[in-house]
């Protein structure tokens, strides 16, 4: 059985109600019992007054008759002590007058029976219990100051408890018939208060996969609106995420369009043309065209893992190591633009990395001093260890980029001046994007002698430990 | 028939230049937009293929300062983003055509000649004139029923007076027409390629307007 908030709360509210009144019916039941016994106390020494009124002969008589008090209820209240007082058995008060001197003058002839006839007389007046023939009895002794003489009154103790728990069931009936209604509010009291859960449920079942605005379900409780908050930041994120794969999926798409046209010119091209080394050059073409659409889908890949959240393990690498694999991948494309590059500042320099991407970093910003710097220039890659920080430098001489061009670099798919060569303008977005899954910070300033571009990427610095 | 072509991707851009040249048009071909304004500010276009995803300068800029120019040069725009909001921008900023990336090298040639003839005026292909039959894609010329070969030259300079008749042309705007950026203008080229024209059609159809130049009457 899954755990539910009604259930629980029903039950928790019915059990304290139950304790509550259970504790405070055991208290009405002693106050009452307590009472009744008071009441009977006073009885008693009235009665005791009575006896102490009476001469010798009327003693006697009333010492031979039998006095049942419970006579005296059914006179008051006929019917209506049926229920509370069911005892059958006779319940006559016992007595005995003594004179000053401690002779008995008068006394019930049962008392012989229970042995209690020579019982000795306390000083004095006042109750006292005692087991009398295996019952209790309650006793009240009163001494005469007038005639001096000792009355003691005897009833059984049965008479008492009987009147009480009659009062104690008068005060429970109606609380025990009250509880299964109240049972009955309760639950229908919390179903009631938690409508707003199943409101909001009911939203959310019913919503179309693609529509993610915020959750309104009206005015909610206070208690209910944290649950609605919550829910409406994480429908936000999720939008926000969509938003931007969207985004990224439209541009990549029309990016991909732009190296297929090319290839479906120059097929369209090599189709038609009769002579054979156009044809030729066509051909290649399309192939240039097949090669640079696989490298944008390299690109547009690598952008969206690294979109994705997924911690990449990360491992001490020295900077210059990786820069030098970068400078040898790229001494081709240098020479054919008759580039010099060179590597200088601090060979030891670490940072906590993942070497692959940290490879990629480089091979792009390298990549891109090249295609856009000044053929016969040169391209100056930096590396400089500071206490906290190691900096990556990359400079070239090329006709940079436009103050306006500057901010929007980074973007994904922009391609500034460069006409000539070919590229997919993701390069400098994918860098910084690595930087930023690296915690590095990424500038862009002019470069050499004021022109071209610097690339100052600033890694946080690796120190070993101890 | 002289047209710019404004294309920042070299692939697509040499392969258009290629397939216009093929089907007879003499193409200039500016690689951003700045380029693009120069040349449209110096040379006289009958048709601009730009396409709107330029570096420096957008192929939008480059078309409404050509409009706010007053230019009336048929523009047929190339573009990857192909959506509705694209097409109407292109259009309502002065464009009078639309191709979305990847295109058909032949459409856009087809479109190309639309333009052209939209843009003189003419509904039909095929341009007749007395006993001449002359079909542009086909690039045939027939006299009677008799088909007539010609040479590129000769053959652009034939388009070029056929579709302004009426109009003399200077022998300046028609070397402008015929020769792109990298070519040389041989001296005297065009009184050759005239005569040669007159040889093979008939000696009455181009006149010689004395200090003009040339003209086809109109018909």
């Amino acid at each position: 059985m899954s755990a539910s908030i009604r259930r629980r709360l029903a039950l928790l509210v019915l059990s304290s109600i139950v304790l509550i009144w259970g504790i405070a019916l055991v208290s009405s039941y002693r106050q009452a019992k307590n009472e009744v016994g008071e009441w009977e106390e006073a009885r008693l020494a009235e009665l005791a007054q009575m006896l102490a009124l009476l001469d010798q002969r009327n003693l006697t008589v009333l010492a031979n008759a039998r006095i049942d008090v419970r006579e005296e209820e059914k006179g008051g209240e006929p019917g209506a002590n049926d229920s509370d007082d069911d005892d059958t058995l006779p319940r006559d008060a016992l007595f005995q007058v003594r004179s000053a001197n401690g002779t008995v003058l008068a006394g019930s002839p049962q008392l012989r029976a229970l042995q209690a006839w020579d019982l000795p007389v306390p000083r004095v007046s006042g109750t006292e219990d005692m087991t009398l023939g295996g019952q209790i009895w309650h006793t009240f002794t009163l001494r005469d100051t007038v005639l001096g003489h000792t009355v003691r009154v005897f009833e059984p103790a049965n008479t008492r408890s009987d009147l009480v728990s009659g009062v104690a069931s008068r005060i429970a009936r109606p609380t025990l018939i009250a509880l299964p209604v109240l049972a009955l509010l309760v639950w229908f009291s919390i179903g009631w208060s938690l409508a707003p859960l199943k409101t909001l449920s009911r939203v959310i079942r019913v919503r179309d996969i693609n529509r993610l605005e915020p959750v309104d379900i009206g005015r909610a409780p206070t208690e209910v609106r944290p649950l609605v908050d919550a829910i409406n930041l994480v429908l936000s994120r999720l939008r926000h995420s969509i938003e931007r794969e969207r985004a990224f999926t439209a541009d990549a798409a029309h990016e991909l369009k732009t190296p297929l046209a090319a290839i479906k010119v120059q097929a369209q091209l090599a189709l038609a043309e009769s002579d054979p080394s156009l044809q030729q050059l066509a051909m290649e073409r399309v192939v240039q065209g097949v090669d640079r659409s696989a490298r944008l889908a390299e690109q547009l890949l690598l952008l969206a893992r690294l979109d994705v959240h997924e911690r990449i393990p990360t491992a001490p690498l020295k900077l210059t190591v990786v820069a030098k694999d970068a400078l040898l991948a790229n001494e081709h494309n240098a020479e054919q633009k008759n580039i010099r590059v060179t590597l200088t500042g601090d060979p030891h320099a670490e940072i906590k990395a993942e070497p692959v991407l940290i490879g990629i970093l480089l091979d792009n910003l390298l990549d891109n001093a090249i295609k856009y710097g000044s053929a016969g220039g040169t391209v100056e890659v930096d590396v400089q260890h500071t206490t906290d920080r190691v900096q990556l430098t990359m400079r070239d001489d090329g006709p940079g980029v436009a103050p306006d061009d500057l901010a929007r670099l980074t973007n994904r798919f922009f391609r500034a001046t460069g006409t000539q060569s070919p590229g997919s303008g993701l390069g400098l977005s994918i860098v910084a994007r690595i930087a930023e899954h690296f915690d590095a910070t990424m500038n862009i300033n002019t470069g050499i002698g004021g022109r071209g571009l610097a690339v100052e990427v600033s890694f946080p610095a690796y120190i070993k430990a101890g | 028939m002289r047209v710019l072509l404004v294309e920042d991707d070299d692939l697509i851009g040499c392969g258009v230049e290629a397939g216009l040249r093929r089907a007879g048009f003499t193409v200039d071909w500016a690689r951003d937009g700045h380029n693009a304004d120069l040349a449209l500010t110096t040379t006289t276009y009958e048709l601009v293929v730009l396409d709107l995803g330029l570096p420096r300068v957008s192929g939008m800029d480059v078309l409404k300062r050509l409009r706010d120019a007053g230019k009336d040069v048929p523009v047929l725009v190339l573009t990857a983003r192909g959506t509705v909001a694209d097409r109407v921008g292109g259009l309502e900023a002065g464009a009078d055509d639309y191709l979305g990336k990847p295109f058909d090298l032949t459409e856009l040639i087809a479109r190309c000649r639309a333009l052209l003839r939209r843009a003189q005026g003419r509904s039909v292909e095929v341009i007749r004139y007395q006993d001449l039959t002359v079909n542009p894609a086909a690039q045939t010329v027939d006299v009677g029923n008799t088909r007539v070969s010609l040479t590129s030259r000769e053959w652009a300079i034939l388009m070029q007076l056929l579709t302004h008749q009426g109009f003399p042309l200077s022998r300046a705007s028609l070397e402008e027409s015929l020769y792109g950026w990298q070519e040389e203008i041989e001296s005297n080229a065009i009184e050759v390629h005239v005569s040669n024209l007159r040889k093979k059609l008939g000696a009455k159809l181009i006149r010689t307007v004395r200090n003009i130049g040339y003209v086809v009457e109109k018909a």
